[in-house]
């Protein structure tokens, strides 16, 4: 089963294009979805997730038309959102049960038995009859992950999971999703990059609602290899060479300002090649450097 | 840098909320709803009636917008509890409160800030009313008369001393609570206790002896400023601001400190600091929680999931709905809030209990409709605001719990959630509904009246209202659903409640068109619901149709996911639309618009529909058409022969018989001008001189007959007619209460009456205006008018006539009519009974039929035994000894002191609640079942009125005033009828209960006497000239012939009443005037006491009495020496109520107590204007002492004539 987007298009009563024809095919496996605040991650995640209506563009999961019919839709969907919250009072079991409900396990024994296994695998079984109120960051993502994964779900939709969580929680949490069967299709938003390289076989980077860039990390860093440079510089000259030159990114390291740049040659002096990372491509393609790449380059 | 940082955040609260749409949403909605009012008001609405307590108070005057603003002001509760709970609560909400927390500013910069900014804010949302006020009164279609001097101080002081306060004060709490609690919930429980505080003070009012307290409760001082200006006359509302004095005062104050010392609580109680702190758990626990589930954050095997969903998507969810429901429902109600609401509530029913049904203070047995109108009456407001709070608290249940995101992706289709939510709704509106019962209940056990009727419990609570609610409950959904803002939403929701109750006033009284709405359906205990609850059906299926309607929309517009957006709404409401949907739709219609035409066929055309406009219309063209023809000879009725054919079952009756007339004109009477009731059916109507009919108008009630010849003068002729009343379907108010299955009660005027009728003229100038009359002087022909002594004001085509009659009804029913029983017999399945009456009677009757018990007892007068017979329901026993008892007192008192009683017999019909009036037939009273029959009146108890007993003196009292002497219709025509029965009435109860409990009944008429001047629509006469005012005729009346025998001696009184019927007994025409009574007073009145009659009889005088102190000393011989201070004052005013002092130099009451409210001390003194000082002796310790103590004479102000003895 693959996800088949094609010319999604959305604008809001704003006037913001939040999502600007994008075509993005998905197959089995992790994708991630890099973006910087405000690219269309959410907007295109709500549309997949049913919770949201485009303009126009089609989207088709297998057979299923995913902006018409999302009743089929949401019967093989997982989605943790963004942000959500809890009702403090109701303990982590007792959620996590109406939302079985709500999924469609129907039959009481299968529901308690779904819920006990997910709650076990999210490691949660032990603060079951905890109260959700007093759950930390990451149990609580934790949590969401787990009514996410209830009723085995084709498509899992996770939208920024892993912000706000310390290093540990979010080693955890790349397990879990790492855990998901090969057979799903699970959707990673984010604007951490390292979440993808980390995770994901393949990938797409949006902005300003447009899919500038799509397909495996290894290969996109691979096309980079050699086109990297970098130097360290004065602070007051990054201005100058940001006007001046294809930068990629500056950043601080230890104190010093590190400029790396785009280019087949060396872009200036004092500047040393530098190995390409998935951050590269990621800044390059948002940085315009690299041509957008029209739809359906990844699979 | 403190106050500039408090402007600062005050400035930006301003600021942000005044870009909000809702705000100018809520301006826009006072200013229009006070436009409309206005307008209202000011008669730019073909039949609205919006009126400002009395027709001559300016719709602009300081009064009438103190009210406006006071009042709207009170619908603004709402918006000050969804701003001020929001003013802190919001930051927590939308998550900002790191940023104000960690900003350098302080606690107090932060909490008052934001406080002022939103009180400023309120305020001027408020100022719509204003706006709306001004503008109203520029609408076309006011009547400029309408419109008296604008005045700036007439605004500012009801914003300033009302709206200000009650933003200031209500918003503290509001504030406090959302501040503190962090929810909004809680904000809006504060609201509905606050409202409670007001309905509490509502009820109480009734009840003169809770005045101050009932002043006092209520929060938003309406009660107060309703107490403050009370007795004030048409001429003060005009003119006088209303002070910021006794009652307001002190409600303001002590409201004022309430909401201070909810703002010092939150100031001390709040904390710039994280929220949600207490709910994390703490210390080892929390460290436990952590590490337990860090430890085992090893990656577990990958385990099968279970992962058997729904095979028939529909059916499988359609068997979630119970546990949803379990799971809405338990979070609402197992919530402290909920529990609050509804104990609130309980205890308010409970506390009110003990006013139940209260009439001259006095309590009747909790008899259950008595209870159950009472309690749901009470409690049904809460269920309104229950289902509004809750139906936007379930729309928004997951939005507000912010996993709205998960659930809406989760498979389950929108219908489960949605009928849930609806289902929870009902639900809980029936859950309230077993709370009303158990008050109910509760309220009957803690009376000691344990008969409980659970069925009729039953069916009123959860067969008829519950529907009723339910429809409610599908409207506040939908409004939720399509408005998407929670707090719009609940206004909204309000908005509708209000304009249901005002749409009335409005003139839109067809229930075809309000939404909900259905007639009311009265409980009586001897004829149950009736025949009236088919209508009540018929309109629910009707609504129910809409609401059907409704509710798809409602399911069309759900938001589900994160696009709000309209085109994303409709985009959704689109792809909804389907099979199921295009089913209800089809089936709301065809239910709504199949009984709708059905209703309308009902009652717009089998019925016809005629508001209040239409009435006062026909009324008009009556006058307009048909004035010229009073002046036309008509022939008198002199003998009545009638049958009356009831069938209760079939609600209809028949009437066959004849008049027999004579002309008494000194011309000739050539046509026979006859109105009839427009409902009913003539099956002939012919004379013994052929008649022709030559003009009909049945709308009118009107038909014009021409004689084949006239009749000439003394010539007699006779009418038969065959008249029939028969109920068809149901009307806009219900079914047709003319003839009920049991408990029929109908008179004389379903037959026909002759000559053009006067009292079908419009009597509001305000309404003749619109109409297009001109307006009318008097209501009543002028004691000066020529030919004024020539009719008798009871039936003006009769004077005194002979009467018999033949009433059928049902086997099992006894029938009645005045006169003595002939003949009883059965025939045709039917039970006949004759009745003739032996002398002549006046040209008013009435038939009564019920399945009666009969209570029989004798008078044994001086001329014979006197057969006493109350028939009354069975279950009514508890007064019917009160009533005999009042029977036979009255034929005693009125027979010793006036003349012989002339009847052989007197009994006592108890007739249903569909009417509260009793009412005096030759030798038969009437009597409702509502005013008597269930009173429960504690001998014990100083406070207690024995009503049935007072009653029962004043309609026998009527056997003489009215059927023995009758006045002329002319202005003061009741003072011979209702003041003197009233005066009998007050008399046989002194001598049974003594001057204390007449001061007590005193205090009642006294009250209503004012409040009726008060409220008088057209203008207060003198008792002389009265044009059958209540307030004038029965409660000045009296107060003014109590203060009469009081200062003259009740034998004196009785002498003049004596010797007034002699003159007068069954005479007429000419029939007397009230000047001829007045004439009979004077002659037995000394002359210090003549002014005195003038004053109470001629004159509208009202004193302004005063104990200013009192101090007392021990003499030598054990007595104590008091030293009264008192002022005196005493006021003329005109008809409008503007008074002029009048030198004072009278016999007045001066009365010391003591502390067990004993007289030491009362007798009359002469008192002048102004300030005088009385030294007096009395035998023991003085406790109280004071002028005019007993109140005899018209004060606005009884409490303060006594005052403790220091």
């Amino acid at each position: 089963m693959e996800l088949v987007i094609r010319d999604l298009s959305k604008r809001y009563g704003n006037g913001v294009q939040a999502l600007d024809r994008i075509s993005l095919t998905i197959g089995p496996g992790m994708f991630g979805l890099l973006g910087p605040n405000g690219a269309g991650k959410s907007t295109l995640m709500r549309t997949l997730a049913t919770l949201q209506e485009a303009d126009s563009g089609t989207t088709r999961l297998g057979d299923i038309d995913v902006l018409r019919d999302k009743e089929r839709v949401r019967r093989v969907l997982g989605y943790l959102p963004q942000e959500f919250g809890v009702y403090p009072k109701v303990t982590a079991a007792e959620m996590l049960d109406h939302f079985a409900r709500l999924k469609g396990l129907t039959d009481s024994r299968t529901r308690k038995a779904a819920v006990d296994a997910l709650l076990e695998r999210v490691n949660l079984a032990a603060v079951r009859n905890q109260r959700l109120g007093g759950f930390s960051g990451g149990m609580r993502q934790r949590f969401g992950i787990a009514q996410a994964l209830l009723g085995s779900p084709k498509l899992i939709i996770v939208d920024e999971p892993t912000a706000g969580l310390d290093p540990e929680e979010r080693v955890r949490f790349h397990n879990l999703l790492a855990d998901i069967g090969e057979d799903v299709i699970v959707i990673l938003s984010t604007h951490i990059v390292d979440d993808v390289a980390d995770l994901c076989p393949r990938f797409a980077v949006i902005s300003k609602g447009r899919v500038l860039l799509a397909g495996e990390p290894r290969e996109a860093v691979g096309r980079l290899e050699g086109r990297v440079w970098e130097r360290v510089v004065a602070r007051e000259d990054v201005g100058a060479m940001q006007a001046s030159l294809p930068v990629i990114s500056t950043r601080l390291h230890a104190g010093r300002t590190i400029v790396r740049a785009f280019g087949t040659e060396p872009p200036g002096p004092g500047f040393a090649p530098a190995r390409a990372e998935l951050e590269d491509v990621y800044f390059s393609a948002v940085g315009g450097h690299l041509a957008p790449e029209r739809a359906g380059a990844a699979a | 840098m403190s106050a500039a940082s408090l402007g600062a955040i005050a400035r930006f609260e301003v600021a942000t909320k005044l870009r909000r749409i809702s705000t100018w949403v809520y301006f826009s909605v006072f200013a229009a709803v006070a436009l409309l009012w206005m307008a209202a008001a000011g008669g730019a609405f073909q039949s609205a009636n919006v009126i400002f307590s009395a027709d001559k108070v300016f719709i602009n005057s300081p009064y009438a917008i103190a009210q406006t603003v006071t009042f709207l002001g009170m619908l603004g509760t709402v918006v000050i509890a969804a701003f001020m709970g929001r003013a802190v609560q919001q930051d927590f909400e939308t998550l900002a409160f790191p940023f104000f927390f960690t900003s350098p500013i302080t606690k107090t910069q932060y909490l008052f800030g934001r406080f002022i900014g939103t009180a400023l804010v309120l305020m001027l949302i408020f100022c719509g009313i204003a706006l709306g006020v001004l503008l109203g009164t520029h609408l076309p279609g006011v009547d400029a008369t309408r419109v008296g001097p604008w005045s700036l101080a007439a605004f500012v002081e009801p914003y300033l001393v009302m709206l200000l306060p009650n933003v200031l004060l209500l918003g503290a709490v509001f504030f406090a609570l959302g501040a503190l609690g962090r929810r909004m919930l809680p904000v809006y429980i504060a609201g509905v206790v606050f409202l409670v505080g007001y309905l509490i003070a509502r009820r109480l009012i009734a009840d003169i002896d809770n005045r101050t307290v009932a002043a006092l409760i209520d929060p938003l001082g309406s009660m107060a400023l309703g107490v403050l200006t009370r007795y004030w006359s048409p001429d003060e509302k005009n003119h006088r601001l209303v002070p910021l004095a006794s009652e307001l005062l002190w409600n303001r104050a002590l409201w004022l400190a309430v909401g201070v010392a909810a703002f010092a609580t939150c100031f001390a109680r709040f904390r710039l600091a994280q929220p949600g702190d207490a709910a994390r758990p703490r210390g080892r626990k929390a460290r436990a929680l952590e590490q337990g589930a860090a430890e085992a954050a090893a990656p577990s095997a990958t385990r099968a999931l279970p992962t058997a969903l729904v095979r028939d998507g529909g059916r499988d969810y359609a068997r979630q709905l119970p546990g949803l429901i379990t799971l809405y429902l338990r979070e609402t109600v197992k919530s402290p809030y909920f529990v609050a609401i509804v104990l609130t509530g309980a205890l308010f029913i409970l506390g009110n209990s003990r006013v139940l049904g209260s009439l001259y203070g006095t309590n009747t047995y909790p008899v259950t409709y008595q209870v159950l109108e009472f309690a749901s009456g009470t409690f049904g407001l809460f269920i309104l605001i229950v289902t509004a709070l809750y139906a936007g608290e379930l729309v928004w249940r997951e939005r507000d719990a912010r996993v709205a995101q998960i659930v809406d992706s989760l498979p389950a289709p929108t219908w489960l959630s949605f009928a849930a939510k609806l289902a929870t709704l009902f639900v809980l509106q029936a859950l309230l509904q077993l709370v009303v019962m158990a008050c109910g209940i509760l309220i009957q056990l803690f009376n000691g009246y344990t008969r409980f009727e659970l069925g009729q419990y039953l069916y009123r609570l959860f067969a008829l209202q519950l529907p009723e609610y339910w429809m409610i409950a599908a409207l506040a959904l939908t409004v939720h659903a399509v408005v998407n803002h929670k707090y719009l939403g609940h206004f909204l929701v309000v908005l509708y409640y209000v304009a249901l109750v005002a749409a009335a006033s409005f003139g839109f009284q067809d229930k075809l068109y309000l939404f909900g709405d259905a007639p009311a359906v009265q409980y009586s205990d001897m004829n149950g619901y009736g025949h009236f609850v088919p209508a009540v059906r018929w309109f629910q299926l009707y609504w129910g149709g809409a609401s059907l309607l409704l509710l798809v929309v409602a399911r069309l517009a759900w938001v589900r996911g994160t696009d709000a957006e309209w085109k994303a709404r409709l985009q959704r409401a689109r792809s909804r639309w389907g099979l199921g949907t295009a089913a209800a739709v089809a089936l709301g219609s065809i239910v709504f618009i199949a009984t709708g035409a059905w209703i309308f066929y009902n009652t717009h055309i089998l019925n016809p529909y005629e508001d209040e406009n239409t009435q006062q219309a026909q009324r008009a063209e009556y006058e307009k058409l048909f004035k010229p023809f009073a002046t036309h000879p008509q022939p008198k009725v002199v003998a009545v022969r009638v049958q009356a054919d009831l069938r209760p079952h079939a609600h209809e009756v028949r009437f066959r018989g004849e008049f027999l007339l004579r002309n008494r004109n000194a011309q000739p009477v050539t046509e026979l001008l006859v109105n009839l009731p427009e409902e009913a059916i003539v099956h002939s109507l012919t004379g013994s001189v052929p008649l022709t009919l030559a003009e009909s108008r049945p709308k009118l009630s009107w038909r014009r007959y021409t004689l084949a010849r006239a009749l000439a003068p003394d010539e007699t002729l006779t009418l038969s007619f065959d008249i029939e009343y028969a109920a068809r379907g149901f009307a806009n108010s219900g079914a047709s209460k003319t003839v009920v299955d049991n408990g029929t009660f109908v008179n004389s005027t379903l037959l026909p009456t002759l000559g053009y009728q006067e009292r079908m003229e419009l009597s509001l100038d305000r309404e003749r205006k619109k109409h297009g009359l001109a307006p009318k002087e008097d209501l009543m022909p002028r004691l000066e008018a020529p030919g004024v002594r020539d009719r008798n004001y009871i039936s003006n085509d009769g004077d005194w006539i002979t009467f018999e009659t033949t009433v059928s009804t049902e086997p099992d029913q006894v029938a009645l009519a005045p006169g003595y029983l002939q003949r009883e017999w059965t025939g045709n399945g039917r039970r006949y009974f004759q009745y003739k009456m032996d002398a002549p009677i006046l040209d008013f009757y009435s038939f009564l039929s019920a399945r009666y018990a009969v209570k029989r007892d004798v008078w044994h007068g001086p001329q014979g035994d006197v057969p006493i017979e109350v028939y009354y329901q069975p279950g009514h026993e508890y007064d019917l000894d009160a009533m005999i008892a009042g029977s036979k007192d009255g034929l005693a008192y009125d027979s010793a002191n006036f003349s012989p009683y002339q009847h052989r017999q007197l009994r006592i019909l108890e007739f249903p609640r569909y009417a509260s009036f009793a009412q005096s037939f030759p030798n038969t009273i009437p009597f409702s079942e509502a005013i008597g029959f269930i009173a429960k009146v504690n001998p014990k108890d100083p406070k207690d009125i024995d009503y049935p007993y007072y009653v029962t003196a004043h309609e026998v009292a009527h056997q003489w005033w009215a059927h023995q002497v009758i006045g002329a219709y002319a202005q003061g025509a009741t003072m011979m009828s209702e003041t003197l029965a009233q005066y009998s009435a007050l008399m046989v109860m002194k001598h049974k209960y003594g001057d204390a409990k007449m001061a007590r009944f005193l205090k009642y008429e006294l009250d209503s006497y004012l409040v009726g001047r008060a409220t008088e629509r057209r203008k207060e006469e003198p008792l002389y000239r009265n044009e059958n005012q209540p307030y004038i005729h029965y409660r000045k009346g009296s107060l003014a012939m109590y203060a009469l025998q009081d200062a003259i001696g009740e034998d004196r009184v009785n002498q003049a009443l004596a010797a007034f019927v002699r003159k007068w007994q069954f005479k007429g025409p000419p029939y007397p005037l009230s000047t001829d009574l007045l004439a009979e007073f004077r002659a037995v009145t000394p002359p210090e006491y003549q002014g005195l009659l003038a004053d109470l009889f001629e004159k509208i005088t009202l004193y302004e009495n005063r104990a200013i102190s009192a101090t007392s000393r021990a003499l030598p011989n054990g007595h104590f020496e008091v030293t009264l201070k008192v002022s005196a004052r005493k006021l003329y005013a005109d008809e409008n109520g503007a008074q002029k002092e009048a030198p004072m130099d009278e016999l007045v009451d001066i009365g010391v107590y003591d502390a067990k409210g004993e007289a030491l001390y009362l007798k009359k003194q002469r008192v002048k204007t102004g300030e005088s000082t009385y030294t007096l002796e009395v035998d023991a310790k003085p406790a109280k002492a004071g002028i005019d103590p007993v109140v005899k004479l018209v004060d606005r102000r009884p409490e303060d004539n006594t005052i403790a003895v220091n």
